[in-house]
């Protein structure tokens, strides 16, 4: 019964317009970020390497599709929560929003099994988004870029990483980008069951967010202590497999907190959504 | 005043013939680096600089008389901006003012350490030091000040080619204290300011191992563009 109305939730994500919305959005946003790329990819370069090209000379393929996909990723990662609360905020409260709830609960499954399925429906949906992401990126990019090298920036300094050892760092980036993904699915679920309106979860999903990553970015010690708490310090996670070496510590601790999330949240969900006085 | 002239001019004399020394000795490195016409190479790059990460790396390395130089690698390869064809320019150039400072060994081999001023103050080398082999003339070391590129320090080790007077071994030692991160890119939320503020040194090296030199064997125009 959980399969079927799994299935039966992700048909009705699939037949709601704004679930495209997010597809579309993501397709023209990296389409841009290529075009941007082919265009002027090498002044964007030379702006990460200008300090180092004082001194030193950097030969080789450098403007690869490995490259631009890392980029994308980057730049991407921070918009995508949005494309993806858009959907799964609307899970529980956009069917009391139109009155189908009530119906829904007649139905011979569990309320548990009902948030179970819609968090499952709201996953694949992630995993779809993330799948596409992933396609654009790496394939469209190696398609018209080549392949070669990545230079990787961070506050350490540069990180060139060759062609041979990147993919597999895409692939577990990618599976932990869903994870974090993941967990703003299920935050929006979770605020989806406490709403009767579908734009509350959604807003307040994205003011999370929003106050979450200013907490995080903020250089104050007084923050330091809830700072690794915070499932958005852990949502640029993906970035840890693109340094030398694999800081496999931190990525599990991250991990284990975005994990943690998900179980909380989908827990408070199955929670409320067992005690709520459907009455619409 | 008469009576001391010759005594004076004893004094001077031996200047006057280590200035002869000087020239004689920088145009017979010259002299060995211009009968290399062109050249390709195979190069082994080793890095090894604070704030870069980065694997040894094969390449290709071409150079045709006069400066045209060209690196060709598989993957992502780190050079030092100078050193490779400065030298053999300024030295082409003649307009410097150059004086022997000392000997020094060098690698076991004595030089003598020179140092080489130019005339004009327009160019881009402030001043170049150059440690001489003057039994093989060749460079066993050489520490070039750019205006733009700080200094560089770069020590050669000869293997077959040295009648060409090109070497088996470059290692470059770098500055590194003028690299800064743009902060926009390098952000990273996940490390504190002190994280962020760990001490890196100060200098960084470029080791370039070459083989299989292929000397005067009349390079295209065409492979560097």
């Amino acid at each position: 019964m959980l399969l079927k109305n799994t299935w039966n939730e992700f048909i009705k994500i699939l037949s709601k317009p704004r679930s495209y919305l997010g597809v579309g959005a993501l397709t023209l946003l990296i389409g841009i970020i290529i075009f941007a790329m082919k265009a002027d990819g090498k002044s964007i370069i030379s702006f990460v390497t200008a300090s180092f090209e004082q001194t030193l000379t950097f030969n080789g393929h450098i403007l690869n599709g490995y490259l631009i996909a890392f980029i994308i990723l980057q730049m991407l990662i921070v918009h995508v929560p949005l494309l993806v609360a858009l959907v799964t905020g609307d899970l529980i409260a956009g069917e009391a929003a139109m009155g189908t709830i009530r119906m829904l609960a007649t139905k011979p499954i569990s309320r548990t099994n009902i948030v179970l399925s819609k968090f499952i429906a709201g996953a694949a949906y992630t995993l779809f988004i993330i799948i596409w992401m992933g396609f654009l990126a790496l394939f469209v990019s190696t398609a018209l870029f080549g392949t070669g090298d990545v230079i990787v920036l961070n506050s350490d300094g540069l990180v060139i990483l060759p062609e041979a050892d990147v993919l597999w760092r895409f692939g577990a980036g990618f599976c932990v980008a869903f994870l974090s993904l993941l967990t703003v699915s299920s935050l929006s679920i979770c605020l989806s069951a406490f709403a009767e309106n579908s734009i509350g979860p959604i807003v307040a999903t994205m003011s999370v967010i929003i106050l979450f990553t200013i907490i995080g970015s903020l250089d104050v010690s007084v923050f330091d202590s809830i700072k690794p708490y915070l499932f958005t310090t852990h949502m640029v996670s993906w970035r840890s497999f693109f340094e030398d070496p694999v800081p496999w510590s931190t990525i599990r601790q991250s991990v284990i907190i975005l994990v943690a999330h998900n179980v909380v949240l989908v827990a408070i969900a199955i929670i409320r959504f067992n005690k709520k006085d459907i009455t619409s | 005043m008469t009576k001391l002239f010759p005594f004076l001019l004893l004094l001077t004399l031996p200047l006057f013939s280590r200035a002869e020394g000087v020239d004689a000795i920088l145009t017979k490195v010259l002299t060995k680096l211009n009968s290399v016409k062109d050249y390709k190479v195979s190069a082994t790059i080793k890095a090894n600089i604070p704030m870069i990460k980065i694997l040894p790396n094969e390449a290709t390395i071409y150079f045709k008389q006069k400066d045209k130089f060209k690196v060709e690698s598989k993957g992502i390869t780190i050079m030092p901006k100078q050193g490779f064809t400065d030298i053999n320019n300024f030295l082409a150039k003649k307009d410097y003012i150059a004086v022997i400072n000392d000997t020094v060994t060098v690698g076991g081999v004595k030089t003598y350490l020179m140092s080489v001023i130019p005339n004009s103050a327009g160019g881009e080398m402030i001043l170049a030091k150059l440690w001489i082999d003057p039994e093989r003339s060749v460079i066993m070391k050489s520490q070039i000040t750019t205006k733009s590129n700080g200094t560089v320090t770069t020590t050669y080790t000869y293997g077959d080619q040295v009648k060409y007077g090109l070497p088996s071994k470059m290692v470059f030692e770098i500055d590194v204290k003028k690299f800064k991160l743009p902060k926009s890119v390098a952000s990273d939320i996940n490390k504190s300011s002190a994280e962020k503020k760990k001490k890196i040194g100060n200098k960084g090296t470029i080791t370039i191992t070459l083989t299989d030199y292929q000397i005067n064997k009349g390079l295209s125009d065409s492979i560097f563009k």
